[in-house]
């Protein structure tokens, strides 16, 4: 039994899990700023953006230093691959609440349309819950669950897509405010294609096979 | 990766479709055609009546590194030493099965154990090279099987496909004593070669060396097996990974009387052994899990 490896992995795979309640924190808060239009708010989570940024200096440190020096192979290497995925996956999430939290400062002072911001907290808390199962899969190693995600995703998209047909709608006077929001909308469904991403890494962890759980550039045809 | 076209799509043209394998990263096979120098069928090997090895099956490919990896006891010594008859010298050492070189039983009547050994040699863990001068050490097979026309021909190829020439091209009439253990090393890697054998067996050529040294002997198999089969065994699964086309993993089976034997757990790619083997056994051993 090589303690040292499996120490050092199960730290790694702790220090993910930490990044990640990092990343739900930051993505309340860009929700809570939006719909309550608070920029200080926006402000903190800006600011907080560096916390994330300093958790996934540490874990691709690790990941760096633990390939060098445990030369791991097969399921350890798999996972040292899958957490290295991760936490990239999961650094960029964190970068578009960065950028919501932005798109909500910029807003300042606009009218917003109160049916499309109770959309965007409909489309956060999605996000949200994709991010748990996304990691609750990586940490139980279930396929199943990380699969799941697929359909979760596909709620988002329509979300994303049902605002770009409200945008095209709304009045001209509130058409500023539309376009900054359309930016919101993209960077919600972007988290949701992490947490895919992230899903099919746990598939790859578990079966050795990287495969993508859907293909965006062939999509299969509906009838 | 997994990306939505918001100007594009619209909710009628997406199904929700099943998930689906879109994309395998298949991992790149070998696509020249494999030739068969080893057939090995149901060798067993055993010493009076402790059983060394049970029931091994596998071939052997021309111009592979082929390593045989396993913990200590498993027999990984008694098959490489089956594949040219060394076992021979074993006076209890009985084999049974088969070792098809090229099709020929090594172990049929009229085969001459000589011979097999000039198309096979061998490199043993500790460098043994003779109290003799480098010349006389490469020098001294040739002479054994008359092979004596080009002689300084031939010694010089040999030592140059040892990457040792440099380093001795001045001193060849001195003593090989006086060279460092990589050096020696690959001096009996050049007397091996200079008989112009197939094959080069080489059981664990690198674990009495230095990493420097180790590293050249590695380089030194990477590039020998553009001609020769090698067959290599190594305690030191990172030498596997590193020289190794295929490996073979040897494992430990309790027999019904309690005794342990060698058996073949595991053959295939080394890449495959050492990101998806197909036996928990072998990756329990790759992973350190094993003990």
């Amino acid at each position: 039994m090589r303690v040292t490896l499996q120490e050092d992995l199960d730290t790694l795979q702790a220090s993910l899990l930490e990044e990640g309640e990092l990343v739900l924190r930051a993505l309340r808060g860009a929700l809570n700023a939006l719909r309550e239009a608070d920029a200080e708010l926006a402000d903190e989570v800006i600011a907080f953006d560096d916390e994330v940024d300093q958790r996934y200096l540490e874990v691709e440190q690790a990941i760096e230093a633990l390939l060098a020096r445990q030369t791991p192979v097969a399921v350890d290497l798999r996972l040292v691959l899958a957490m290295l995925h991760i936490n990239l996956h999961l650094e960029r999430m964190a970068d578009y609440c960065v950028t919501i939290a932005k798109l909500t400062k910029l807003v300042a002072g606009l009218e917003p349309d109160s049916r499309m911001i109770q959309a965007f907290e409909e489309m956060g808390s999605r996000a949200e819950e994709m991010i748990k199962v996304a990691l609750e899969a990586f940490v139980d190693r279930d396929v199943d669950e990380a699969s799941s995600l697929v359909d979760l995703d596909e709620l988002i998209d329509r979300a994303n897509r049902r605002v770009v047909r409200q945008v095209l709608e709304l009045d001209p006077e509130l058409s500023e405010w539309g376009v900054r929001m359309l930016l919101v909308s993209r960077c919600l469904e972007r988290i949701g294609d992490h947490a895919v991403d992230i899903g099919e890494q746990v598939a790859y962890l578990v079966t050795a096979e990287f495969r993508e759980f859907t293909d965006a550039s062939h999509p299969v045809q509906g009838p | 990766m997994t990306q939505e076209d918001p100007v594009t799509q619209t909710d009628t043209m997406v199904n929700v479709a099943p998930i689906e394998i879109a994309q395998r990263r298949e991992r790149p096979q070998s696509t020249a055609a494999r030739e068969t120098v080893f057939d090995i069928q149901n060798l067993s090997v055993s010493y009076g009546k402790a059983p060394a090895i049970k029931d091994v099956s596998f071939e052997i490919y021309h111009n592979r590194v082929t390593a045989i990896i396993g913990p200590s006891g498993c027999g990984k010594s008694t098959f490489i030493r089956t594949l040219n008859r060394m076992n021979d010298l074993v006076p209890s050492a009985k084999v049974e099965g088969e070792v098809l070189y090229h099709g020929v039983d090594l172990y049929a009547p009229k085969v001459d154990p000589v011979q097999v050994r000039r198309r096979i040699g061998m490199v043993f863990q500790k460098p043994n090279p003779f109290p003799k001068s480098i010349y006389d050490n490469v020098a001294w097979g040739l002479r054994v099987l008359g092979m004596k026309d080009n002689m300084d021909d031939r010694v010089q190829h040999a030592l140059e496909q040892a990457a040792l020439w440099d380093d001795v091209r001045h001193r060849l009439k001195k003593s090989a004593l006086g060279l460092s253990g990589g050096q020696q090393q690959r001096l009996c890697i050049a007397r091996a070669l200079a008989v112009e054998p197939e094959v080069l067996l080489m059981d664990e050529p690198a674990s009495a060396l230095d990493p420097i040294a180790t590293s050249r002997i590695e380089d030194l198999m990477h590039e020998l097996k553009n001609e020769y089969t090698i067959v290599v065994v190594t305690h030191n699964m990172q030498q596997a990974a590193r020289v190794a086309d295929m490996t073979a993993f040897f494992g430990l089976e309790v027999l019904a009387d309690k005794s342990r034997t060698g058996i073949l757990v595991e053959y295939a790619e080394t890449d495959k052994i050492f990101t998806q083997p197909a036996d928990k056994r072998t990756e329990d051993y790759v992973t350190g899990r094993f003990g």
